[in-house]
Formats: C-alpha cells, sequence, structure tokens
C-alpha cells in the first residue's frame, strides 16, 4: 500500500479472560479514510483500543510507518501522530478551553496557540464558550469539542469510536461534513461505526464479525458482496 | 469568648485543612482511599523532631527538607504500589485494605524507632510571643501553623490551575480512561500527585507537635478520622473545597471546646456521620466537584 500509515495484522486480545479478538487485521493509507464496520460486540471497540495501546495486543502487530508499536504506550503512538476520539470524547469536568489546551500538547510548542485558534475559527460555537465546561455541551458540541480537542495535537490519523453514538440524525450530518472537510485536507481517518452513513466517507471498508476480519474493500465491493449487503444494509 | 473561639477555630482550622489536603487530592486523582496518611503525617512529626533534636533544625527549614524528601521518596513508591492496585477490578476497597496492613506498619516500625514516650519541639522555636490578630491573643505556633497551610493550599491551587502537570492532574480527576485515551502519560501525572500527596502530609506532621501538644507513634489514626471528616465535609475528591471543611472542622472544635469540652473528642466522628446522612456528596456538593 501507498505511504502506508498504520497496519495491524492478527490482532488477539481481550478483557481478563475473555477473548475478543481472533486476528484481526487492518491498514490505513497516509490520507486515506477506512470505516470499520461492525454489529455490537463485534470487537470494534477493542480493535480501537488495542491500536492505541489502551490494551495489549495478545498476539500480532502494529506497525506506524513501517515501525513497530505493538508495544508502545499510548502516549508514545500520539506522539508519532495519531489521536484518538473514544466515545467519550472530552474532559466533561473541564472547560473547552483546557480540553482543546490538553489535545495541543502533541503540536510543536511554537504552534499550539495557532492550532487552537484554528479550531476556534472552524468550530465558532466552541469559539463562543471556551470557559463553559465540556460537560455543559449539548451532544452534539461535546462532540465537535472532541473531534476539536482531537485535531489540536495536528494528527496524522484520527481514530475514532463510533462519532454518531447518541446523536440526532442533524447532528450526524454536520459530524460527517465536519470529517469530510479535513479529510479533503489529507487528514487520515479511522471510523469505527455502526452507521452506514458514514460510509459516504470511506475509501476502503473493513468488516469485523466475532473479532475477526471478515472483508476489506472499497464500498462499491462491499455492495457487490450479496452476504454482506444484506448484514449491513438489511436488504434482501 | 465567642470571638476568641471563632479565631482561634479558623486558625485551627487552617491546619486541619493541611491535614486532610493529600489525603483528598490522591483520593480524588487516583480514588483511592489511603488509611496510613495519618501515618505519614507522624512521620513527618518524627522527622521534624529528629532534624530539631540531632542538629537544631528550624521547624520551617524542616518543613521544605519534608516537602523535597517526601515528594522524591513518593515517586517511586507509587511505582511500587498504585499502578498495580489501580489494575484490581476493585481498587477502592482493595487500597483500604492495603494501606490499612501499611498503616500498621508504620506504626509498628515508628514504635521500635522512636518507642512509645511523647516527644514535642518547644513552641518558642515558632516565637517566643504569643501573636495579636483582630484584638484576639493566638500562640505563635497556631499562627504559623496556619499561615504554612495557606500557603500550601495557593501552591496546590496553583499547580492544579495555572501549570501544564496540573493541568493533566485535572484531566486525570476529570477521567481516567479519557486521559489515557487523550495520551496523557497516566502514571507519571498521578505518581507526581501521590508524591504531592504524600509532602502536604508530611508539611502537615511538622507542625503536629505545636497543634497536638506531643507526638506518639499512635497518632496516625486519630489524625486519620480528622482528615477524613474535613475531606467528606469540603466534598471527597475536590482538594480545593478541603479548605471549607478544614474551617468548619476547626471552627467546631474550637466552639466544642470552649462551651462543650467534654463532648469535643467526639466532634470528628458526629461531623463525620452527619455529612454522611445529611449531604452525603459533601457541602460543596458535586456542583464544584470539578477538575
Amino acid at each position: 500500500m501507498a505511504d502506508e500509515l498504520l497496519r495491524a495484522s492478527g490482532l488477539e486480545s481481550g478483557y481478563g479472560g475473555v477473548q475478543v479478538l481472533w486476528g484481526a487485521d487492518i491498514a490505513v493509507a497516509a490520507g486515506e479514510t477506512v470505516v470499520l464496520l461492525g454489529a455490537n460486540g463485534a470487537g470494534k471497540t477493542t480493535l480501537l483500543r488495542v491500536l492505541m495501546g489502551l490494551m495489549p495486543a495478545w498476539r500480532g502487530t502494529i506497525t506506524l510507518d513501517g515501525a513497530a508499536v505493538t508495544h508502545e504506550t499510548t502516549d508514545q503512538r500520539v506522539r508519532r501522530g495519531v489521536a484518538y476520539m473514544s466515545e467519550l470524547g472530552v474532559f466533561p469536568d473541564m472547560t473547552i478551553a483546557d480540553n482543546l489546551r490538553i489535545g495541543s500538547r502533541f503540536a510543536p510548542r511554537a504552534a499550539r496557540a495557532a492550532a487552537i485558534d484554528a479550531l476556534y475559527a472552524r468550530f465558532p460555537d466552541l469559539a463562543g464558550k471556551r470557559r463553559s465546561l465540556a460537560g455543559s455541551l449539548s451532544g452534539g458540541q461535546r462532540k465537535m469539542l472532541g473531534i476539536a480537542k482531537a485535531l489540536a495535537g495536528r494528527p496524522r490519523l484520527l481514530v475514532m469510536d463510533e462519532p454518531s453514538a447518541g446523536l440526532s440524525p442533524l447532528y450526524v450530518a454536520e459530524v460527517l461534513a465536519v470529517l469530510g472537510r479535513f479529510r479533503a485536507e489529507g487528514l487520515a481517518l479511522l471510523i469505527a461505526e455502526q452507521n452506514v452513513a458514514f460510509l459516504d466517507l470511506a475509501d476502503r471498508v473493513c468488516t469485523l464479525e466475532r473479532g475477526r476480519t471478515v472483508f476489506t474493500g472499497t464500498t462499491a465491493e462491499l455492495h457487490a458482496n450479496d452476504a454482506l449487503e444484506r448484514a449491513y444494509f438489511g436488504l434482501t | 469568648m465567642l470571638y476568641h473561639a471563632v479565631l482561634g477555630g479558623l486558625v485551627y482550622g487552617l491546619y486541619f485543612t493541611l491535614v486532610g489536603l493529600g489525603l483528598n487530592l490522591m483520593f480524588g486523582v487516583m480514588r483511592i482511599v489511603n488509611l496510613a496518611h495519618g501515618d505519614v503525617i507522624m512521620l513527618g512529626a518524627y522527622a521534624a523532631w529528629a532534624l530539631f533534636t540531632a542538629w537544631a533544625v528550624h521547624p520551617l527549614l524542616a518543613a521544605l527538607a519534608i516537602l523535597l524528601a517526601f515528594t522524591a521518596i513518593g515517586i517511586p513508591v507509587y511505582y511500587l504500589i498504585v499502578p498495580r492496585l489501580l489494575r484490581a477490578r476493585d481498587a477502592e476497597m482493595l487500597s483500604l485494605i492495603l494501606f490499612f496492613g501499611l498503616q500498621q506498619i508504620i506504626e509498628a516500625a515508628a514504635t521500635i524507632a522512636f518507642g512509645t514516650t511523647e516527644r514535642s519541639i518547644p513552641g518558642r522555636v515558632l516565637g517566643h510571643h504569643p501573636v495579636r490578630i483582630l484584638g484576639q491573643v493566638l500562640p505563635a505556633a497556631w499562627v504559623w501553623a496556619g499561615a504554612v497551610s495557606a500557603v500550601c493550599v495557593a501552591a496546590l491551587y496553583l499547580y492544579l490551575y495555572h501549570s501544564p502537570p496540573g493541568m493533566l492532574t485535572r484531566a486525570v480527576m476529570s477521567n481516567r480512561e479519557e486521559a489515557k485515551a487523550s495520551g496523557i502519560d497516566v502514571d507519571r501525572v498521578c505518581s507526581l500527585a501521590f508524591g504531592i500527596a504524600l509532602a502536604l502530609a508530611g508539611i502537615a506532621g511538622v507542625f503536629a507537635p505545636f497543634m497536638l501538644g506531643s507526638v506518639t507513634p499512635a497518632i496516625g489514626p486519630d489524625l486519620n478520622i480528622a482528615a477524613f471528616a474535613v475531606i467528606v465535609i469540603g466534598t471527597l475528591g475536590n482538594p480545593i473545597g478541603t479548605v471549607l471543611g478544614g474551617i468548619i472542622y476547626g471552627v467546631s472544635l474550637m466552639l466544642m471546646q470552649t462551651f462543650l469540652s467534654a463532648w469535643a473528642n467526639l466532634l470528628p466522628n458526629l461531623l463525620l456521620i452527619a455529612v454522611l446522612l445529611v449531604r452525603p456528596s459533601g457541602l460543596l456538593g458535586r456542583r464544584v466537584r470539578r477538575a
């Protein structure tokens, strides 16, 4: 793959003695958007947590820019240019300004203030509420803050866990529009989702079933696969 | 008499703010309950006593040395104990058991090292004459203890709200998992908070011989109850809320000692029970329990 940014092969992991991932593979190239589809319990969040170093990989390898990072800590991976937006995504007891400052720690010191100002320009709703607690924001605004916080460190790859969770269709459309703009500027995205609306953003799709990658290909290839088409789009 | 009791209580309460401050910081950041907190205060007291007895080191200088030493000792102790503890399913309960064991060990070791004889540092070391404040006369040692406590509270506030590591500490307090996911080295942040919490307890210990009259290796559990009363009143997990808890505790204690002295020793337990029954989230409540 040209300009490969992230590659994970044969990942196995789980919680305590319960294995969740049984050999998951995924790869993301620079500037590419990959949507990770899977039902509840398929292991999407676990895969993302293992990719970010929040859980150990029992087996398998992870590389970033070709360098093995399987045993690196989360902060080391973030320093390599990968940001993670969890379902919560923000620190609810801290102000919007503090949330962005924390996110910006991974940008070069001289560029941090400019990075935050640029994000305020792109998210004017947040700019007017810098001193408000993140917990006081609506669900949609909180999601925008989560995106802004993750991008404040100027990552090359943004890994997102269900950005549509808990959002009304209106806000889902807004999140999609915002991500589309960052994608157009060259940001690579790895998005774990159940909402098939996110396929509009995808260069490639990866599906996960019971902790195994069962399909990797373009959206068109996914649509051409009858079994997957039925599983994810409910078509007969 | 009432005015004197209130003013004395304010100063005394400032000291008890310091007694509870480290305990609350540790709970707020790590969600662990340090039952050995009172014994760390006791160790601070003995360190100050030993420094004074051996080399006539002034208690304020001893407080500075203890700040550095306890922080430096606290960081490796954190890595030895806490990460393992936090990986457990019920970390809060396990911390109770583990730190109870540590408390017993520290008290036993201190008894072997120092014996059970009461130790004190002459009050004149902190000033030969009482200090007059707002028309009331207070012991100089109390005023010094209150002033140092106020400085510690201010320093902790500046650390938490106006320093980069403090901001990361508040992030961990807000949500530990989100802090990890955001690339914060949570163990580094917590180890520093752990060291600072021990240092605050150690500094409280420096003034214990003056505020309590004397110290023995057995003072830990009583100080622990007072510290718990202070932080539960002021809101558990909110270090700055400790100030309110300390002052309410100090003023109530002084009023009890002045007007109902026979009941004064029951006060920490009564306050603790009353707050837990009436307002379990502390007087400041969850509204201000923010990082």
